[in-house]
């Protein structure tokens, strides 16, 4: 017999409790749920340019690794990355204590940290005058060491790779290095969870880029590689975001290997309405940011629309960087520069806009009839890859992209050339044709068949003469520089000469013509 | 509060129409001021009562009401609505409530008891009631302190029906004057009555006949025992209001429904001789006792009632929350309205004006703040009733009766504030008015220690001296 029953009331309010806990613990987990695997968590940067080196635009959610995957692997693979981990591939550290690369942003998905692309992983460049100097970093330039064809063969190769295992991931991950310190709940988890998502996702990742792994697999076109400071915008993005067909069947060699170089982001106020991207399929600068984002990892349901518009607002009128070595003022200098000022409106500024009287760009398309606009490839003839490698069918998959958004893409068009860019700062935008095939502003001034055929790639040394980096190899390791090879399908520096090219005219006029655009 | 304004009348025309005696069919009182049902849990908690009843009652008559209606009394004990409550469950009560009577008598007063039972509002049920859920017409929780109820069978109905019999024939053997069933504010009969309560599906549920069957049963058996000549009263709500606290619940009986139950009491001649209106189907509600809610007494001694329903904690952790108590304030102020003095007035007179074209004998009370002459005059004088009952005010002035015959009101001080400090500290303390303004002092240590000596007042003469 009970001798302490419940009163009615007390019944009913006991009942009550486990429905009361019972609706806290749904309540709480719901919200645990939503603080930990729903909501997600970045840094926020005061700064503007901090922001644009490490704040995530969404990329994270797709493709991001673990922060501490990310750190491990260079211990774990330290055979074949060597001792500078990352630097390898050209991503860039501010020093040596920096946490992570410049262009890889943290978010917290899912609660784990993760870390991938952001927009200054290719929009980040250096230069050195000399040997010795230490590089300069020019925010917004094309990011001249970046090998991304190699950092994302790197991820890809090692999904498969038997070394790439729990055990020894998590032993990195705890190496002094790392200093993951995992306790023993952390390592369970790092065990049984992470490490199969991150192989799971590395191998799907693998899977979409499979084409650029099959170069010697019959049925598939030769691949090649990109090489630093470019990338194959589109032949990625078909197979990753709308899974076109990549075998010989359906894609030519010359549309397969349509690399090119990355762009300056600066002063996009004046190119916006121009047309954009290498070949101008585009006018909106909006919806090429957008593209570019989606290009780094970001898809139509993670961007971070906010994210990106900061971006956006700092490179709306964002300065090119000036000429970093002197010009000279003595008086032959300047009447070089007069002289080449004269030649550049005679044979350039028609379709690359120059700087006014007043020392500003003049971006003026009613001035400039040419410029941002498409010069048609009969007339360019500059290599076909790139032209190609943007199809009519892929314009019209990328128009449904964002559908059901205000932001939806509407303006990719197929093109039948490439447009014509205002050309301010070019210096830090070498190697030059959308291709990056000549190396220097003086190579481009001579007929293809005066250019390097055969030039070293992928130093940052400037050249303060020809203006251009370096291809001589100075100052590198043989090994160190990738061959670039005008030979290769993608890579020809044909194009762009001819009398109205300016390609005829006397070596001193040519000579002039650089020394003025040390100026732009 | 509404003040009368009508000039017309002079004070002494006021004062003589209220000292003028009612008569009732059976009963003739000295004037029209009763002493409406006031409680204190001043008895044994087994339910005899106690000294400090009789010197409670006392209080009133000597202040010169015409008529005492008893505290609330149950006619058995799982119809307790508080515990300290004297009952009239057994005969062995009657000794006690025959020196009640007594007592107001020599004062030429008379004394009403007020048959009840709580049904599902049992407050505070005690240790008899513990484990036992609160009889009711329904099995549906009281929706404000969430007290469980469990609808009676007809066997059960019975059996209380007699209870109320019994009770009244108790009253009688007492030497009391009358009886009066609590027919209003939320308890047993209210239960049974209120279409916003009563969801039975048999001969006790239903159209409002069926509805009234209960307190009809209850009258005929009251006549059976007491005969016709007791004086036997119905208080009854003009209209619920059901839906005071949560706008969904249904708003219960119109004044249509009550006038219809009323012309069933009067059972042709042979049910009650009088109706005593009121209005709210819980007790506390908003227009009864109509005034204020005052929020920190609530939260000091709404602590016993915590165990007796499900909702008193919900209900407490409003109370207790700066935000919540402000809102539930703001919430009883509305559903009150502007009016407090004489709220139920309008609802007494249509009743009023409908049943005496049936039967002129009938005679009519209204209760709800009365305390200045010109406004209990001009409600007697319009026909909205014949006689008048106060409580509150004649516990701020046990001598209002006295204040009365000489000036309209008592001074702006000592009024009553309707503030319903006395009815929330009821719950743990002695009843008495908490209004400290009301007292007289300098500081406020002197207004409370004259508070403490107003409140205490009701223990002397103490029993034993």
């Amino acid at each position: 017999m009970n001798y302490d029953p419940p009163t009615p009331a007390e019944r009913v309010l006991a009942r009550h409790r486990w429905i009361r806990c019972f609706v806290v613990l749904v309540v709480l987990a719901l919200a645990i749920y939503y603080l930990f695997f729903v909501n997600q968590y970045v840094i926020a940067y005061r700064n503007d340019v901090d922001h644009f080196k490490y704040g995530s635009i969404g990329s994270e959610p797709n493709l991001g690794l673990p922060i501490l995957v990310f750190k491990a692997l260079p211990v774990l693979y330290q055979d074949r990355l060597g001792p500078t981990g990352y630097r390898r591939f050209g991503m860039l550290y501010d020093n040596d204590k920096s946490d992570l690369p410049i262009g890889m942003s943290r978010r917290y998905v899912g609660g784990v940290e993760r870390v991938w692309f952001n927009c200054a992983i290719c929009h980040v460049g250096t230069y050195r005058l000399a040997l010795t100097d230490k590089p300069t970093f020019i925010y917004g330039a094309p990011a001249n060491n970046l090998r991304l064809y190699e950092l994302l063969k790197f991820f890809l190769t090692i999904s498969a790779d038997p070394k790439f295992n729990a055990d020894n991931l998590v032993a990195a991950i705890d190496s002094p290095t790392v200093g993951g310190d995992l306790n023993f709940v952390q390592r369970f988890i790092y065990r049984r969870f992470v490490f199969p998502a991150v192989q799971q996702g590395l191998l799907e990742l693998s899977r979409q880029f499979s084409f650029m792994a099959k170069a010697d697999t019959p049925g598939y076109g030769p691949y090649f590689d990109w090489g630093p400071g470019r990338v194959d915008t589109f032949n990625p993005y078909k197979a990753i975001q709308f899974n076109f067909p990549m075998d010989a069947r359906h894609i030519g060699e010359t549309a397969l290997n349509g690399s090119s170089d990355f762009p300056s982001i600066w002063e996009q106020h004046p190119r916006d309405g121009m047309h954009l991207h290498w070949d101008g399929n585009n006018t909106s600068v909006d919806e090429r940011n957008l593209s570019a984002a989606l290009g780094a990892g970001v898809t139509p349901v993670t961007v971070d629309i906010a994210s990106i518009k900061r971006v956006r607002a700092w490179i709306w009128d964002l300065p090119p960087p000036p000429f970093p070595a002197p010009i000279g003022t003595d008086r032959d200098t300047v009447a070089e520069i007069n002289r080449g000022r004269a030649l550049f409106a005679d044979y350039c500024a028609g379709c690359h806009g120059m700087k006014d009287a007043s020392g500003q760009y003049d971006y003026d398309t009613a001035r400039y009839p040419h410029l941002g606009q498409v010069e048609s490839w009969d007339r360019i003839g500059t290599d076909r890859g790139r032209l190609d490698s943007y199809t009519p069918n892929f314009a019209a998959a990328q128009n449904m992209l964002y559908a059901g958004y205000p932001w939806r893409f509407t303006h990719f068009r197929k093109t039948d050339g490439y447009a014509s860019q205002p050309l301010d700062g070019i210096w830090a935008r070498s190697p030059y044709l959308h291709n990056g095939s000549v190396p220097t502003l003086r190579d481009l001034l001579e007929p293809a068949g005066n250019r390097p055929a055969k030039w070293y790639r992928g130093s940052d040394i400037l050249d303060i003469d020809k203006v251009g980096y370096r291809s001589d190899g100075y100052g590198s390791a043989p090994g160190d520089l990738f061959v670039y090879d005008t030979a290769v399908p993608g890579n020809s520096n044909r194009g762009h000469e001819g009398k109205d090219y300016g390609t005829e005219l006397p070596a001193a006029d040519k000579d002039a013509i650089v020394e003025y655009m040390k100026t732009l | 509060m509404a003040r009368s304004t009508d000039e017309t009348f002079l004070h002494e025309d006021n004062a003589g129409l209220i000292f003028s005696p009612l008569k009732f069919r059976h009963l003739e009182v000295k004037n029209r001021l009763f002493r409406s049902n006031l409680a204190g849990m001043f008895d044994e908690y087994n339910g005899y009562g106690g000294h400090t009843r009789l010197n409670w009652e006392e209080k009133f008559a000597k202040g010169g009401v015409g008529c005492i209606i008893s505290s609330y009394t149950p006619v058995a004990v799982r119809g307790r609505i508080l515990i300290r409550y004297a009952m009239i469950d057994n005969d062995d009560k009657i000794p006690f409530w025959r020196e009640v009577g007594k007592r107001v008598h020599s004062y030429d007063c008379r004394f009403l008891m007020q048959l009840s039972h709580s049904g599902r509002q049992q407050d505070m049920g005690g240790v008899e009631n513990q484990f036992k859920k609160a009889r009711s017409s329904t099995n549906q929780k009281d929706f404000f302190h969430g007290i469980l109820a469990q609808a009676m069978t007809p066997a059960e109905i019975h059996e209380i029906v007699e209870q109320f019999a019994q009770g009244a024939r108790r009253a009688r053997e007492a030497g009391l004057d009358g009886v009066e069933l609590h027919g209003a504010n939320g308890y047993l009969i209210t239960q049974f009555l209120s279409s916003g309560i009563n969801d039975r599906t048999d001969d006790y549920g239903g159209a409002v006949e069926n509805r009234a069957r209960f307190a009809l049963e209850i009258v005929r058996a009251i006549r059976r025992e007491v005969g016709p000549d007791f004086h036997l009263q119905m208080k009854i709500n003009g209209v619920d209001h059901n839906d005071w606290l949560y706008p969904w619940k249904k708003k219960g009986n119109t004044l249509e429904d009550t006038l219809a139950i009323c012309k069933m009491l009067l059972d042709d001649g042979k049910g009650v001789d009088a109706f005593h209106v009121s209005s709210g189907s819980t007790f506390p509600h908003p227009r009864n006792p109509p005034g204020d809610i005052p929020i920190k007494p609530l939260v000091r001694w709404y602590g016993g009632m915590l165990a007796s329903g499900v909702r008193t904690r919900f209900n407490f952790a409003i109370f207790n929350n700066p935000i919540g108590g402000r809102l539930f304030q703001w919430l009883w102020r509305f559903r009150r309205g502007k009016v407090i003095e004489g709220i139920n007035a309008a609802y007494a007179k249509y009743l009023r004006d409908e049943i005496t074209k049936l039967d002129p004998s009938i005679k009519f009370l209204c209760t709800g703040g009365f305390q200045h002459a010109a406004n209990i005059a001009g409600a007697i004088r319009d026909g909205s009733c014949d006689g008048v009952s106060i409580a509150r005010p004649l516990i701020a002035n046990n001598d209002l009766p006295q204040i009365l015959r000489t000036a309209n009101g008592p001074t702006k001080q000592k009024e009553c504030t309707y503030c319903n400090k006395c009815l929330v500290n009821d719950l743990a303390n002695p009843l008495g008015c908490y209004e400290v303004s009301r007292y007289d002092g300098d500081t406020f240590d002197e207004k409370w220690e004259n508070l403490i000596k107003s409140v205490m007042s009701v223990f002397d003469p103490p029993l034993f001296r």
